[in-house]
């Protein structure tokens, strides 16, 4: 069953795709923006994803402390699909920040304290993955995996406030400031299309995400269990019981 | 709640017993760390104006991914037989953290003296107000050495847990690494540095917590 529902498109996928179409066409209609021109249009997809991002690396951290709380995997799942999603949006808007920093500041790199930790913040998250690929019983990968997650997830409000707390090359937040929001409305609209447009693709990602966990537990329980020991490395059968195995001669 | 420090003090005497034998850290990571402050002039160009003004940076950089090697040198040392027997004996898992981080935290001290005198030697370092080296050094230290006790019991029981250690680590030292050299920065007169001890004892309590709280699971996991 879970196989169907991976296989084809559900209606959330159809929704994402859609909205996705919308939101380049708002980009691409509107007028260029007044000092920075056609290449601000790059922003209405930038800006959505690295907050769709931070909403995926939220859901880890959540799931991961009701893993925690409750041991059920479908938290981890969810996690794992989070974590995932969250790695795909943020290097999505590493790469299109670069692409449109080398127009505007001449450079595709520069040390701003924003890029540098959402750079790093991708490590981190790249790091959670990787360990959650070293293997092992998917409960200890669970559990090692949660406690990675929620220390992870205190990096996050470093990187959204570091633009604040240190000045440089990086612009300050357009739409999400304390004061009065310093955008125009029909940008503003096709922001607002974008966000919602990503936010679907990103729980669209996120739900065949999990639906793979999912998959990937059913095949766990029906091979990996039998071959994982039943006690620690440790501990060794005794002679005679491996050699009614076949394992050694008595 | 009795028997958690006294545990946790022999974990740590454990720990710093074998570091006085085997002198690891001492004759493999001080030397390895003193060699990249070397190293450094001369791939960025030996203008002793600007090393001294990069030379703290360069000292933070070089102690926080040495650093690493310091708290995550168990983990490439310790077996799951000799985990396991640590349970068996009944040790509180939180106790065990605790004692593994005090020991990680002395030595990344004395790692950050003995690599601090070379860069201060080396990139003639400005010590006018050394003072509050008092308080950041033991900060950061703490930091790292909690940060790598709970990165390294996170991977402990995984196969590529020595390698896959320095990465999971790198990245979460940021906020201390940004604390560290902001409050050097704030050292000079003109500049603030309580903003920055509070961000890295902010995250020293935070990766306190975390490790005691989730000890006891990540035990389950050996």
């Amino acid at each position: 069953m879970t196989t169907e529902r991976t296989a084809r498109l559900s209606r959330l996928d159809r929704v994402a795709i859609g909205a996705i179409a919308v939101a380049l066409g708002f980009a691409f209609l509107t007028p260029p923006e007044v000092t920075q021109g056609n290449v601000a249009r790059l922003f209405y997809v930038h800006v959505p994803t690295v907050l769709v991002a931070y909403l995926a690396y939220t859901l880890t951290l959540v799931a991961s402390v009701a893993y925690l709380m409750t041991k059920r995997l479908f938290w981890d799942h969810l996690a794992v699909a989070g974590a995932e999603v969250g790695v795909v949006f943020t290097a999505t808007t590493i790469g299109l920040g670069m692409l449109w920093a080398k127009p505007t500041w001449g450079v595709y790199w520069t040390w701003s304290a924003r890029l540098t930790l959402t750079a790093i913040m991708l490590f981190i998250y790249i790091g959670y993955l990787t360990l959650r690929r070293a293997g092992g019983d998917p409960a200890a990968t669970a559990t090692r995996a949660s406690i990675y997650g929620i220390v992870s997830a205190f990096q996050i409000p470093i990187v959204h406030f570091s633009v604040l707390w240190w000045r440089d090359v990086h612009q300050l937040a357009t739409v999400f400031r304390p004061d009065e929001m310093q955008i125009d409305t029909i940008l503003f609209v096709a922001f607002l299309a974008g966000l919602i447009a990503y936010a679907v693709a990103g729980a669209a990602l996120v739900r065949r995400r999990f639906l793979l966990a999912q998959l990937e537990q059913a095949v766990y329980d029906a091979v990996g269990k039998a071959s994982t020991p039943v006690a620690g490395a440790g501990v060794a059968p005794p002679a005679l019981e491996r050699a009614a195995h076949g394992a050694v001669r008595p | 709640m009795r028997r958690f420090w006294p545990q946790a003090a022999a974990i740590a005497a454990r720990d710093l017993h074998r570091e006085w034998r085997s002198g690891e850290i001492l004759w493999v990571t001080v030397p390895f760390g003193a060699i990249a402050l070397l190293l450094i002039p001369l791939a960025v160009g030996a203008d002793t104006q600007r090393l001294r003004a990069i030379g703290p940076g360069l000292f933070w950089v070089v102690v926080m991914l040495f650093g690493v090697l310091i708290a995550a040198r168990r983990t490439a040392t310790e077996t799951t037989e000799q985990r396991d027997l640590v349970a068996l004996l009944g040790v509180d898992p939180a106790a065990d953290f605790s004692g593994r981080a005090m020991a990680s935290g002395a030595f990344l001290i004395g790692f950050e003296v003995v690599v601090g005198l070379v860069a201060v030697v080396l990139y003639d370092i400005d010590l006018s107000l050394w003072p509050w080296l008092i308080v950041v050094l033991p900060v950061a230290a703490t930091g790292l050495a909690l940060l790598g006790t709970l990165t390294s019991s996170i991977a402990a029981s995984v196969q590529a847990g020595p390698a896959l250690i320095p990465f999971l680590v790198a990245p979460l030292s940021v906020p201390l690494l940004l604390g560290a050299t902001q409050a050097l920065d704030g050292i000079q007169p003109s500049g603030g540095i309580l903003a920055w001890v509070l961000l890295m004892v902010t995250v020293d309590v935070v990766l306190a917590v975390a490790g005691i709280v989730t000890a006891r699971p990540l035990q389950e996991t050996h």
